[in-house]
């Protein structure tokens, strides 16, 4: 046996315990090459979406690297340390310390290497797949599958790194122990269990702090609670496992009549015990697995903002002509026939503006015919409105501007024109976009609105005078390109910030629909890969732990079995030992995003008005369900082992 | 009618290379007697205790303990039955790490539904005879080899068993604490009418016991009665030892008395 043939029988065979690290890094691998192979995709142009999507896996690359780096850096270190006993009787044999580098540095490039190109290979035999989502997802008209050396040499490069990376760094975490401390191994101290009492009172109160704080975040505060409360939350977490769960356990264990019964004795001080050990471990899955399911909650809302987008745009295209516009009637002339050549019906519903000053406010006013008003109206559904003489309804931007519309009573006069108005009411609906409409617009009665003769203060005649024209269209969602020189002439104004000659307005909502939709569903598509690695990791920290604890646990079990422990009590223990340990962290993790979903609830009604009550829950039970599918084959695996001896 | 009664007992380990470890063995067990089992490596004596601790199934052959053969009671039966008749005694203790010394002497009554003040205190006058009082709430990685050996046989007197079995309860103890370890078995068995089987390499332990049964290749060898004196008795048991060809290593001949 060479020296190298040692490092592959240490891998080879000890490989259940590397079983979880292993299938982690592979996932790792696997998701970082089919983002490579998106990024250096030659069909790629330099499309609004196809950048974003890139930079969104650029940035997803960068993201998986430094946490695959943690992960394995963490895990390879535990791992390390429960082999201390196996590393004291080579060191005991003879072997040197820089033997020793040299073994685990060969052991983790085997692992490494193996990973990498298991990773390539799994990524490659998927990426047709991945790659059909994408199409679907950025509509494109095919994605084929392609071979290049790029994505290869990134993920080979990139890990390559990265395992040199760990393997350096990991041989340091041999302290160079007296070759009896390492024979003695790992559960040695493990035993004592103190948890300071005025420290655990403290994780309690910061994660009561932190909670109260995201439940009572405001639109004024967020930004600050933004940085106060993570690092709050993350401290008080870690004080939690490392003493308030321990105070609670002792307290409970002073009971003798609770804990001096059947199973119970063993159960909780096991529990204790592996509670206390991976104390740290459990900080770690907790943060990790909020990050995850914050990322993927998060991504999940802004699909249900595009879901709100269609109450807040009813309008299907919309064309405002400003004074002077020559080319007004050839404009709307093209966009009716190419909504012909599309065979879209429409309604066009043009609405003449007149522009005033108000004397309540000073404001100017867009005010509105009401028979032209009615028209469009009757178009989109919605019930007309019949202002009086004298009378006027306000015309709402938003959900919110509704309510506060609702609550204001105005009387005015429009100062230019001398036309007296009371305003107490608002039209229940949203018609405009909230950007192609003036904040005060009104409707006012036809003779009203003839009564309106002078222009807008500093105006020439006609000047302060604009034609809106209103698209009903039914199947909105299927105006994509339409009007596109128009979307690039306004383009090109916004580039050179030259608005001269631009005397005209249109916006597509269908198209930004479509864009906000697919651009979202590239960010959670990206973002549920990135989470799935994460609660990968978090769950074989979870089983490497398990593991590396299973000799002990095994004589235990033994022990037991003599003792007169019958098989339903040995599997109560197993439950009770085994639930903490993947439900704990799990729980306060949902407390956390739960709470961190209800301040960033506060932070969407600002944008827009929208509940992600629905989307969390959904996801929040996404994660539940696999994470219960994990413990039942931990735990059949774990008991299976228990039962080998 | 004798405690316990071991008629014709085979043990055959099936596999690559049979091999039967135990052939035909009969013996019986008073009540209230402490027995020694001694012979070489590899004569059966891990085998025997085994079998008697239920966690091993025979070949062939009957055991009966209190009556009752427990290689015919279903397993949940079986652990109910260990629970309750037996008490165990190991070389390297055996106590659970994460429980103080007087949760591990609870531990087989917490099994058993015993109500808490029972529990508590049985602990202290056990406690109290054992001589563990000032460490209860230790943690075994905090007492002394032979304060551990202690709270083991405590663990394994509490339940008031039918039989105590210990499998080299000397052998991780200094001679200072495997006497203290021995005179507490013996008084245990004298004065309370415990009975003991002992399994052991040792002449010095097996000395304090009523008898010694010695096997050989897993068949009976020998068998010799203790008498008054221990020494002449440890004489006498050093003579069949020589007979039975044993290592010389087996003797420990650093601890003659």
């Amino acid at each position: 046996m060479t020296f190298r043939q040692l490092a592959y029988h240490n891998v080879f065979r000890n490989r259940r315990s590397y079983a979880a690290f292993f299938l982690a890094s592979v996932v790792s691998v696997m998701v970082f090459f089919v983002y490579s192979m998106f990024i250096f995709h030659p069909l790629f142009e330099e499309d609004g979406l196809q950048v974003l999507a890139v930079r969104g896996m650029f940035i997803a690359e960068v993201v998986l690297y430094i946490f695959t780096l943690f992960f394995l850096f963490y895990s390879m270190s535990a791992f390390l340390q429960a082999r201390s006993k196996e590393f004291g009787i080579l060191m005991h044999l003879g072997m040197t310390k820089k033997q020793l580098n040299k073994l685990i540095f060969f052991e983790t490039m085997i692992l490494g290497s193996v990973s990498t190109v298991a990773g390539i290979a799994f990524g490659f035999a998927f990426s047709k797949f991945f790659f059909m989502i994408g199409r679907e997802i950025m509509e494109l008209e095919s994605l084929p599958l392609y071979v290049s050396w790029q994505p290869f040499a990134l993920t080979i490069g990139a890990f390559a790194s990265l395992f040199i990376i760990i393997s350096v760094i990991s041989v340091a975490f041999i302290r160079t122990k007296g070759i009896l401390d390492l024979l003695q191994g790992y559960w040695k101290v493990d035993e004592i269990t103190n948890a300071s009492r005025w420290l655990s009172f403290l994780g309690f109160l910061l994660l009561g702090i932190s909670y109260v704080l995201a439940s009572v975040v405001t639109d004024e505060t967020v930004y600050t609670m933004v940085l106060i409360i993570p690092p709050l939350a993350t401290l008080g977490t870690y004080l939690f496992f490392t003493h308030s769960v321990h105070s609670l356990l002792n307290f409970y264990k002073r009971r003798k009549g609770v804990y001096w019964h059947k199973t119970r004795l063993v159960s909780l001080a096991e529990a204790s015990v592996k509670l206390k050990d991976s104390a740290q471990m459990f900080f770690i899955v907790t943060i990790v697995s909020t990050v995850a399911f914050l990322t993927v909650g998060t991504l999940a809302s802004f699909m249900s903002y595009t879901g709100d987008y269609r109450e807040s745009n009813p309008l299907g295209l919309v064309y405002i002509s400003f004074d002077g516009n020559s080319k007004e009637l050839q404009h709307i002339e093209g966009l009716t026939a190419e909504l012909e050549e599309k065979e879209l019906a429409y309604d066009l519903v043009p609405l003449v503006v007149k522009r005033q000053t108000s004397t309540f406010t000073g404001n100017d006013v867009d005010i509105i015919r009401m028979s032209e008003f009615n028209r469009l109206a009757a178009a989109l559904g919605f019930e007309p409105a019949y202002p009086d003489r004298g009378e006027a309804l306000f015309i709402p931007y938003s959900k919110e501007s509704l309510k506060e519309l609702g609550k204001s009573q105005v009387q005015t006069e429009l100062m230019e024109s001398g036309v007296e108005l009371s305003i107490d009411q608002v039209y229940p609906h949203i018609l405009f976009p909230v950007h192609t409409v003036n904040f005060n617009s009104i409707v006012v009665n036809d003779l009203d609105y003839a009564a309106i003769d002078e222009p807008l203060q500093g105006y020439a005649d006609g000047e302060s005078t604009f034609t809106y024209y209103a698209f009903d269209i039914p199947s909105w969602e299927e105006t994509v390109a339409i009007g596109s020189d128009l979307t690039a002439q306004i383009e090109r104004a916004v580039e050179q910030e030259d608005f001269s000659g631009l005397n005209f307005f249109f916006e597509n909502p269908g198209e930004d629909y479509r864009w906000f939709k697919s651009s979202f569903a590239i960010l959670l598509f990206i973002g549920v890969m990135v989470a799935a690695v994460f609660l990968l990791a978090a769950g074989s920290f979870i089983y490497f732990k398990l593991y590396t604890g299973l000799e002990r646990d095994r004589k235990q079990y033994l022990l037991l079995v003599r003792l007169g422990m019958t098989e339903k009590e040995l599997g109560r223990i197993v439950n009770r030992q085994l639930i903490p340990q993947f439900f704990l962290p799990w729980v306060v993790a949902l407390l956390h995003s739960t709470f961190a979903f209800i301040s960033l609830q506060v932070v969407w009604d600002e944008f827009a008005e929208l509940s992600i009550l629905g989307e969390m829950i959904l996801v929040l039970t996404g994660f539940t369900i696999a994470q219960v599918l994990y413990f039942y084959l931990i735990r059949w695996r774990y008991i299976a082992h228990l039962q080998a001896s | 009618m004798p405690l316990l009664k071991i008629d014709e007992v085979t043990k055959v380990y099936e596999g690559k290379v049979t091999h039967r470890a135990l052939n035909q063995l009969s013996f019986e067990v008073e009540k209230g007697e402490f027995l020694a089992v001694m012979g070489p490596s590899g004569s059966g004596k891990t085998t025997l205790l085994n079998l008697i601790s239920t966690i091993d199934s025979l070949t062939a052959g009957e055991i009966l303990i209190d009556g009752i053969n427990p290689h015919r009671l279903d397993k949940n039966e079986l652990a109910l039955f260990r629970r309750r008749k037996l008490g165990f005694i190991f070389q390297d203790f055996n106590l659970l790490q994460m429980l103080t010394v007087e949760e591990n002497l609870v531990l087989p009554l917490t099994l058993d539904y015993v109500p808490v003040n029972d529990m508590a205190t049985r602990v202290l006058e056990l406690a109290k005879r054992l001589d563990l009082t000032p460490i209860l709430h230790k943690r075994p990685n905090e007492i002394s080899g032979g304060e551990a050996q202690r709270t083991a046989i405590g663990r394994a007197l509490i339940h008031k068993p039918a039989i105590i079995l210990a499998d080299e309860p000397t052998g991780n103890l200094d001679s200072k604490a495997s006497k203290d370890v021995l005179d507490l078995l013996s008084r245990v068995s004298a004065n309370e009418g415990a009975t003991i089987v002992m399994v052991t390499h040792d002449p010095i332990a097996a000395s304090y016991c009523d008898r010694v049964l010695f096997i050989k290749d897993g068949e009976f060898f020998n068998e010799i009665y203790g008498d008054e004196r221990r020494q002449t008795f440890y004489q006498r048991i050093l003579n069949v030892l020589s007979l039975l060809g044993g290592n010389v290593n087996d003797l420990s001949a650093t601890r003659l008395p």
